[in-house]
């Protein structure tokens, strides 16, 4: 995934989070933040900080699932692309909400 | 074999008019879901959509019909393939399984492209029951319980969640029975009885009378059971005893609390390894399993049955077939001939004993130097994390299964050493009497209720008594109402099961008394025949509490269990 922060005159936002339900992002935790994550306008890629995978997008079920982000994994939100601020936020709020789950 | 070029943009918008198409049937099909079951159990094919939405999956496939001027269903053929190799590559085994969602979607789409119509099942004749080979998971959901009574499969595969997904439908399953197909005929009479694992075919009238009014009566009491949860189990004169769960599949924990059972009974670790495409589960997903399981069960805790491999059950690669399995290379024998892999389960163990309540329970111990043996290995296992600053459980319960007629009899001397019993009444009912119950020609002899066997579980029960330690029945007679009364009234008060059944026993424990069950069990052991036994114990039963004994299940129409899981 390529941000063009350099070229477009645009902001990178970005947060690191800690997968905190039991399942971590299996596969219906996965679908919540992909549903989440669709609705923003940002170009939005997830990371784990281990740096075990490459970053992945976080609209798609595929790459999120390919994070296989179990239970106290860190995960760094990045975004960009207009609605950047709300996007992380929301997606940090949702993962530190435990993806709605125990 | 490639496509001229010019039909190249045919071909994509093909493609997309496909995952159109697929979108709308998923749709569907979760909208059914969801009514039937609500949006808690819906969620198993929003993955599904997903995918179909996804924008890389889309963007390879139609890359790939570009690049290779290939027809549609190749192409995502191809394609997922690829991505089902890339989820091989991930450690988490529940993770790793969701490439079954990837094949289920590709072969959706390729239905849809190759006009393959797939048979819509519920277009069958109603109070039909399927027997296919796999069912994939958004195929059975889209069964209509209405119409379709039940199904079996005879692989695995998808099996996980097409149980799981049967369950919550309501609709009886059976999956996994591997000799099955060859032996059916269509438009046989077949009854499956879901919460046994038993397949019944060409049944008798008796039989078949029996399951039908089971069934209305099962309908019945549904609508009563929600009230009931709550109720103890206790019997009319007092007596408490302990309802657990049997669990096979993590996705069942949640059954513990809908049924309200004190905690897990018996986890079959080995459908870890059933469940996984991918060989045995490493520690790190073991480890994940059981400290799942040891925060879901709370207080009471649950019973790790370590590895139950070889033999009848499941096969390891690498081991050779054997003339006499059931007296073969199996269980505890296994775990000490593969000692890496039994320590590597001990180590997962004892670090998700950290989280809660976990006790170990060795299968198949014939012998005092089989336990002995696995506790040393326990305590070096302990001594090495310990070493290594590894953090975990000290102290950790082990207890024995009770499941051949050896350990039966040495139960005085297996009880001093072990922290408490369980009763395999299947296995130790087979080891009794010599009978392979999935042997059509002798599985007429079968039966729990002989005496012999009955004497053996009072033998065992004294033991733990004496050595006051705890016995729990573990077996398909603790779910059974008529076996349940002979089991309380030999001593018996910690039962598990599967947890559907828990409901009904409960109620065949309200609506008993102990002194009577007593009664009843001792008269049993002094019987000298199976069928005195059952048909004393049957009529006993009915002229004390007969609104909870159905027609009788007669000790002959048990000559029809055929198959079980």
């Amino acid at each position: 995934m390529i941000f063009c922060d350099v070229l477009c005159v645009r902001t990178v936002q970005q947060k690191t989070v800690i997968i905190r339900n039991r399942l971590g992002l299996h596969a219906r935790a996965a679908a919540r933040l992909v549903r989440l994550a669709s609705g923003f306008e940002s170009q939005i890629e997830l990371s784990r900080t281990d740096a075990r995978q490459s970053p992945v997008d976080a609209k798609s079920i595929f790459g999120v699932l390919l994070l296989a982000a179990a239970q106290h994994t860190e995960i760094e939100i990045r975004a960009s692309g207009g609605d950047e601020v709300e996007a992380v936020a929301a997606l940090a709020g949702l993962i530190d909400d435990r993806l709605g789950e125990a | 074999m490639c496509l001229p070029t010019d039909e190249v943009p045919g071909e994509i918008a093909r493609f997309r008019h496909a995952v159109r198409i697929a979108q709308q049937q998923i749709e569907e099909v979760r909208k059914r879901m969801r009514a039937a079951l609500g949006e808690e159990q819906s969620y198993i094919l929003e993955p599904h959509l997903l995918m179909l939405q996804d924008r890389s999956l889309g963007r390879q496939i139609e890359q790939f019909i570009n690049d290779n001027r290939a027809n549609a269903e190749w192409a995502v053929r191809e394609v997922a393939s690829r991505f089902i190799s890339a989820y091989t590559q991930i450690a988490d085994s529940y993770l790793r399984e969701r490439s079954n969602d990837v094949e289920d979607v590709a072969r959706r789409l390729i239905s849809i492209l190759s006009g393959t119509k797939v048979r819509d099942l519920n277009h069958l004749a109603s109070d039909a029951i399927i027997v296919a080979e796999d069912l994939l998971p958004s195929v059975a959901a889209e069964l209509d319980p209405k119409r379709i009574l039940g199904f079996i499969t005879t692989a695995g595969g998808s099996t996980s969640h097409t149980a799981i997904i049967a369950r919550s439908l309501g609709i009886p399953a059976v999956v996994g029975v591997r000799e099955l197909s060859g032996s059916i005929r269509s438009g046989e009479t077949i009854i499956i009885d879901g919460s046994t694992g038993v397949v019944i075919l060409r049944p008798s009238p008796e039989t078949l009378l029996f399951y039908n009014e089971q069934r209305l009566r099962e309908q019945e009491q549904k609508l009563h059971f929600l009230d009931e949860r709550e109720l103890p189990a206790v019997t009319s004169d007092g007596e408490v005893v302990a309802l657990r769960a049997n669990i096979e599949l993590l996705e069942e924990i949640d059954a513990i609390h809908r049924s309200n059972a004190a905690g897990v009974g018996l986890y079959r670790s080995e459908y870890l390894y059933a469940q996984s495409a991918f060989g045995l589960p490493t520690e790190d997903d073991q480890y994940k399993v059981y400290r799942m399981l040891a925060e879901m069960s709370g207080e009471d805790g649950a019973v790790i049955r370590t590895f139950d491999l070889g033999g009848d059950k499941l096969h390891l690669s690498g081991f050779k077939a054997e003339p006499n399995p059931a007296l073969g290379l199996r269980a505890i024998r296994l775990s000490m001939q593969i000692e890496e892999v039994f320590r590597t389960q001990l180590r997962a163990i004892l670090r998700a004993a950290e989280h809660g309540r976990l006790k170990i329970v060795l299968p198949l111990i014939t012998n005092l130097d089989e336990l002995r043996t696995a506790k040393r290995i326990i305590a070096e296992v302990e001594r090495e994390m310990r070493a290594k600053g590894i953090k975990h459980a000290e102290d950790i319960e082990i207890g024995v299964m009770v499941e051949v007629p050896s350990a039966v009899l040495q139960a005085e001397a297996i009880a001093r050493e072990a922290d408490f019993l369980s009763l395999g009444t299947n296995d130790l009912t087979q080891y009794m009497l010599a009978v392979d119950r999935t042997n059509e020609s002798v599985s007429h002899l079968f039966d729990p209720l002989h005496p012999a066997v009955l004497r053996a579980i009072k033998f065992a029960a004294d033991a733990a008594r004496r050595a006051r330690i705890a016995i729990t029945v573990c077996g398909e007679m603790a779910s059974n109402p008529v076996q349940v009364v002979v089991l309380l009234g030999l001593g018996l008060r910690d039962l598990s099961m599967t947890p559907n059944a828990i409901p009904a026993i409960k109620r065949v424990i309200r609506a008993i008394d102990l002194a009577t069950a007593e009664k009843i069990a001792a008269r049993a052991l002094a019987l000298t025949t199976p069928a005195e036994v059952n048909h004393y114990v049957r009529e006993q039963v009915g002229a004390h509490w007969a609104h909870f004994l159905h027609t009788g299940l007669s000790h002959e129409s048990m000559a029809d269990l055929n198959f079980q899981r």
